[in-house]
C-alpha cells in the first residue's frame, strides 16, 4: 500500500494541516534529511561523535508513533516517528559529543517522520540519529524550538 | 489508569488555573477572613489590611503607620518573620496531608502530580510570577519561598487528592487547606507583617497563550502589555519572556543594537521578523549558497554583532498562504561559509551538511 500523509494521519490519529498534499506518496530518502528544527542522520555519518550505550533500553515504536519533540509555540506541533509495529525500535540512551541527539532509531522497514506543518518524510531500513538544532546566543547555545 | 480520573484531574487544574489568572476584582472580605484565619493558626490576632492596586505598589510603598524592621527588605521577603512562619505552617500541613494520603493512593498521587501540580507550577512560573519578577526588578528567578507558599499548584494538588482520589483529611487539616484555598481563590499576592498585611489587587488584564500539553500557559502580548494593573503599572512579555515595553511597542533596530540582554534582543527581532530586521539593520552579507536539500532556496549568512553572525534560511515546507517562511539562526562569528553555519546548527561539518537530500 502506498504510504501518504493521509494514511499516516489515519494510522497515528495525528492531524496534518489541510494545505499540504495529502494523497501523494511520501518520498523515501536514502541519506540526511531535515524536518524543520530536527535532522535525521544515518548513524555511520556521525558514528565518531554519537554512541549508543551498550546497555541501552530500546523501545518498540508503536503504530501510533513516538513523539520526538514538540514546538514551543502555542499548541506546539509535534515531530512524530511512525513505523509499522514490530519494525522499528528506538532509544534515548545516547551519548552525543555535541549534546544535540534526542535519540537513535533502528528500523527494518521504512519509518516516517511526521509533522502537522512540515508533512512527512520516509527513512529506509537502517540506523539513524535524530538531532535537534541549536543557535548561538551570547556565550551560550540555545536549542531551537520552532 | 482509566480516563476518568485523568479528565477530573484536568478539570480541577483548569479550575485553579482560571482562579489564578482571574482579572476580576478581589473578593476582599473572603481574602481578609482567610488570611486572618491563617494569622490565628500562628497565634496572632487578625491584622489590619492594606490593599494596593499592584505588586509594584506593594513593594515600593510602606503602609501608613508602619516602620519596617531592618530585616524586612523587599529583596528578601521570605526572610521576614511572618512569611517564614506561614511557610513553615504550610510545609507542616503538606507533610500531614501526605501522611494522611499514605501509600494507598500512590498511583493517583502520581497522576495528580503530573496532571495538576507540575503544569500549574509551570503556568505560574510563566505567567503570575512575571509581574513579581518585574516588581522586584529581577531578570532571574526570585529566590522566594514565600511566593512558592502562595502558589496555587500545591493547593490544587491536595484539593485534587481529596476530590479525585477520595483521600480523607481530618477536619483540622481540611479547615487549614480551605483557608489557603480561599486566599488563592479570592485575592492575589500578600505580604504579611505583625499587625498589618499588604495585599495586592489582581491585574485588570492578563494575556496568556497555551504552551504545553497539560494546559500550561505563559504570558504573551504581541501588541500591548501582557499584564496590566488598575494603577496603570504593566508588564510586557513575548512568548513567556519578560521584556521591556519597547520590544512590544517599538522594536526598532537602534534599540535592539543598544540592548545588552541577548534574550531580549532575540524577542525584539522575532517581533520585527528576521528578514525585515536584516534588511532594516543593513547587515552585511558575508556569503550565500544554495541550500542543500531545499531546491531553489538560498542560505544567506550576515554579520550581526561581535562574535555573532546570522544565517537566514528558508523553510522547507510552504505556509498556508503558499509562501515559504524565512527565519534567522544566530551562529558563532568564526563561521564564514553558510553551509558550515547551517551544519553547525545541527553539530555537523560543512561536508556532512552538504549531504542533506531533503528538507521539509
Amino acid at each position: 500500500m502506498t504510504v501518504t500523509l493521509a494514511s499516516l494521519s489515519r494510522q497515528t490519529g495525528l492531524a496534518v494541516l489541510d494545505h499540504l498534499e495529502r494523497s501523494a506518496s511520501i518520498p523515501v530518502v536514502h541519506g540526511l534529511q531535515a524536518q524543520g528544527d530536527l535532522i535525521v542522520i544515518p548513524l555511520p555519518v556521525i558514528a565518531s561523535s554519537v554512541k549508543v550505550w551498550s546497555d541501552s533500553q530500546w523501545k518498540d515504536v508503536p503504530g501510533e508513533g513516538v513523539e520526538l519533540l514538540r514546538g514551543a509555540a502555542p499548541g506546539g506541533n509535534p515531530h512524530t516517528l511512525v513505523a509499522d509495529p514490530g519494525t522499528c525500535r528506538w532509544t534515548t540512551h545516547v551519548l552525543d559529543s555535541d549534546q544535540l541527539a534526542i535519540g537513535v532509531f533502528e528500523t527494518s522497514a521504512v519509518a516516517y517522520l511526521l509533522h502537522p506543518e512540515h508533512g512527512a518524510t520516509g527513512c529506509p531500513p537502517g540506523t539513524y540519529v535524530i538531532r535537534r538544532q541549536r543557535e548561538h546566543e551570547g556565550r551560550r547555545t540555545r536549542l531551537v524550538a520552532d | 489508569m482509566s480516563v476518568l480520573p485523568q479528565r477530573e484531574a484536568a478539570e480541577i487544574r483548569e479550575e485553579w488555573l482560571g482562579r489564578a489568572l482571574s482579572t476580576l476584582p478581589a473578593d476582599r472580605p473572603a481574602a481578609e477572613a482567610a488570611i486572618s484565619g491563617l494569622y490565628h493558626l500562628i497565634g496572632l490576632p487578625p491584622p489590619r489590611f492594606h490593599w494596593v492596586p499592584s505588586p509594584i505598589t506593594a513593594l515600593a510603598t510602606v503602609p501608613p503607620g508602619i516602620r519596617p524592621r531592618p530585616s524586612e527588605t523587599v529583596d528578601d521577603v521570605s526572610a521576614w518573620p511572618l512569611p517564614s512562619r506561614f511557610s513553615s505552617l504550610m510545609r507542616q500541613l503538606c507533610v500531614a496531608l501526605d501522611t494522611q494520603a499514605g501509600w494507598g493512593h500512590r498511583s493517583m498521587e502520581q497522576l495528580i502530580h503530573q496532571k495538576v501540580r507540575n503544569p500549574l507550577t509551570r503556568s505560574a512560573d510563566g505567567s503570575l510570577r512575571m509581574p513579581l519578577l518585574s516588581a522586584h526588578d529581577s531578570r532571574h528567578r526570585i529566590p522566594s519561598t514565600w511566593y512558592d507558599t502562595q502558589c496555587v499548584s500545591w493547593i490544587a494538588h491536595y484539593d485534587a487528592l481529596r476530590r479525585v482520589a477520595g483521600v480523607r483529611f481530618t477536619p483540622e487539616q481540611s479547615r487549614q487547606l480551605d483557608l489557603w484555598a480561599a486566599v488563592a481563590r479570592s485575592g492575589s499576592w500578600w505580604w504579611p507583617r505583625e499587625g498589618v498585611c499588604v495585599i495586592s489587587e489582581r491585574p485588570v488584564t492578563m494575556r496568556t497563550e497555551v504552551c504545553g500539553d497539560d494546559g500550561e500557559v505563559r504570558l504573551h502580548g504581541a501588541d500591548g502589555p501582557a499584564a496590566r494593573y488598575a494603577d496603570g503599572w504593566d508588564v510586557h512579555a513575548w512568548h513567556g519572556t519578560w521584556v521591556p515595553s519597547w520590544v512590544i511597542t517599538d522594536p526598532s533596530v537602534q534599540r535592539i543594537e543598544r540592548e545588552s540582554n541577548v534574550e531580549v534582543r532575540r524577542c525584539a527581532i522575532e517581533h520585527i521578523g528576521w528578514a525585515s530586521y536584516i534588511d532594516r539593520a543593513g547587515l552585511r552579507l558575508v556569503a550565500s549558497a544554495p541550500d542543500p536539500g531545499n531546491p531553489g532556496s538560498e542560505l544567506r549568512l550576515y554579520d550581526m554583532r561581535r562574535e555573532t553572525r546570522v544565517l537566514l534560511a528558508v523553510n522547507g515546507s510552504v505556509e498556508r498562504d503558499g509562501h515559504r517562511r524565512r527565519y534567522g539562526l544566530t551562529v558563532p562569528g568564526f563561521l564564514d561559509d553558510p553551509i558550515a553555519a547551517a551544519g553547525w546548527t545541527y553539530g555537523l561539518s560543512a561536508e556532512q551538511y552538504s549531504l542533506l537530500l531533503r528538507r521539509t
